[in-house]
């Protein structure tokens, strides 16, 4: 398991020997030692993984980096969430990842059908495996546990991702495309019920 | 550290971006600043039928009627403003003058209604509110004059009046102003404040971080054919070369 380390909120620390990491295409703002940095060009997902990722318009830009020393990550001072799984997955948006372990697979599923003015497409990527997985945040991000008596509801632009054994539905409400979304905004809001983790972000996506 | 409804605090920052708000009843937000909640909460445009006497009661402002929603029913919300600082301010029997575009929520215990400074919302009474802010929050006391764009309120005192530097004065008597391209130092504007009360600034000369409206804007103009387009051009054009 590479290991990922925060220096501060907003940079990402990552020590490789003579491993590799996938991080997202021009994240790398430092390194020390032998590095080598390469456009991912199928995103590690083979030809049939790409072509999913361009049909659903998950766009996924990462490289791999590999070699021995570290190497220092960051993407627009936005701050950092680290999310370690043992041999779990977390469902994220391909918009919030940051680096990955690059043993870890990572796939684009099939979310549901999401309101057409929304800009993260209908699908969405899944990360697995054990490793770490580091997501940018727009503000500290936070974890919402989801149980079965306490449903959870997000507005789409500010989820994450999740973990757990958590059911994502869309609620199109008349009311929420008119009132609590910006009049151009999401039709639609995130119900989340099952038991799990919902991780969030303080801000609209932009 | 993983929250949930019962361990988010109850009427108070999650971390400085974001704010927990415990619903039992009616509160005003702005619209679009809900990222979250638990429980049976409802979301009601101003206008809606049973909120006439509310509205009397709170909100005095037309301008901003379609800025705010109405929250009712039972549980947790989270608000969170593009990664703005986020604040709760507890007026009793106080009057407070925040800049429109950063009041994220207040009571209906509150009136809310237009300064007289144009983009900036009066709210009296006793009750509490929250506004967002570009860095955190400072107090400062009067006798003080203070960067407009860093300006995020003041409290139990009157408006503030403009302030010029003298070289800017006599910049405009000599029409030097006009030779120098109306350029200096920027800061030969303030805004004066005196009496008794307290000033609210940010600390950054900063708005919010995004635009509310420019997001709108630019999620429409997807859907603009090719001559529409051109029409925004000239028109963008025009107000730019106005200002």
């Amino acid at each position: 398991m590479t290991r990922f380390r925060l220096e501060n909120s907003r940079l990402l620390e990552v020590t490789l020997q003579n491993e590799r990491v996938m991080t997202r295409a021009g994240s790398m703002v430092a390194y020390d030692g032998q590095m080598k940095f390469e456009k991912a060009i199928l995103g590690g997902e083979g030809l049939f993984g790409a072509l999913k990722r361009r049909v659903g318009g998950e766009g996924f830009d990462l490289m791999t980096t590999s070699g021995t020393g570290r190497v220092y990550v960051a993407q627009n001072a936005a701050e950092i969430l680290l999310v370690p799984l043992q041999n779990d997955r977390i469902f994220i948006e391909s918009s919030s990842v940051l680096a990955f372990d690059h043993g870890m697979r990572s796939n684009t599923v099939f979310a549901g059908l999401r309101g057409a003015s929304s800009g993260q497409g209908l699908f969405t990527t899944s990360i697995e495996g054990t490793g770490n997985v580091a997501a940018i945040s727009d503000g500290t991000a936070i974890a919402l546990e989801v149980t079965q008596s306490e449903p959870l509801f997000v507005d789409p632009d500010a989820f994450i991702g999740y973990t757990g054994n958590v059911r994502q539905e869309f609620v199109f409400d008349v009311n929420w495309k008119t009132l609590v979304g910006r009049s151009s905004g999401e039709s639609y809001q995130l119900k989340f019920t099952g038991g799990g983790i919902v991780y969030i972000q303080p801000s609209e996506r932009r | 550290m993983i929250f949930n409804a019962r361990n988010l605090p109850s009427n108070d920052n999650v971390n400085p971006y974001a704010f927990c708000v415990d619903v039992a009843g009616e509160m005003f937000i702005q619209k679009g600043k809900m990222i979250a909640y638990y429980g049976a909460l409802r979301f009601e445009s101003l206008s809606a039928g049973p909120y006439g006497a509310l509205v009397k009661e709170s909100f005095n402002s037309p301008l901003y009627a379609n800025d705010f929603v109405v929250v009712t029913g039972q549980g947790r919300l989270i608000l969170g403003d593009r990664g703005n600082n986020i604040a709760s301010y507890d007026l009793k029997e106080g009057n407070l003058t925040v800049r429109g575009a950063n009041v994220l929520g207040f009571e209906p215990s509150l009136v809310c209604q237009e300064s007289t400074v144009p983009g900036y919302l009066t709210l009296l009474g006793t009750g509490k509110f929250l506004a967002s802010s570009n860095g955190a929050v400072h107090f400062l006391e009067p006798p003080v004059r203070v960067d407009e764009d860093a300006l995020l309120g003041w409290a139990d005192m009157p408006s503030p009046s403009y302030r010029y530097d003298y070289g800017y004065m006599r910049g405009m008597f000599g029409m030097v102003r006009s030779m120098i391209g109306g350029r200096s130092s920027g800061e030969e504007k303030q805004l004066d404040f005196t009496g008794q009360g307290t000033v609210l600034i940010q600390s950054s000369e900063m708005g919010l971080v995004g635009s509310t409206a420019l997001d709108d804007v630019l999620a429409r103009t997807g859907s603009l054919q090719q001559n529409e387009l051109q029409q925004l051009l000239s028109h963008i054009n025009q107000r730019l070369q106005q200002s």
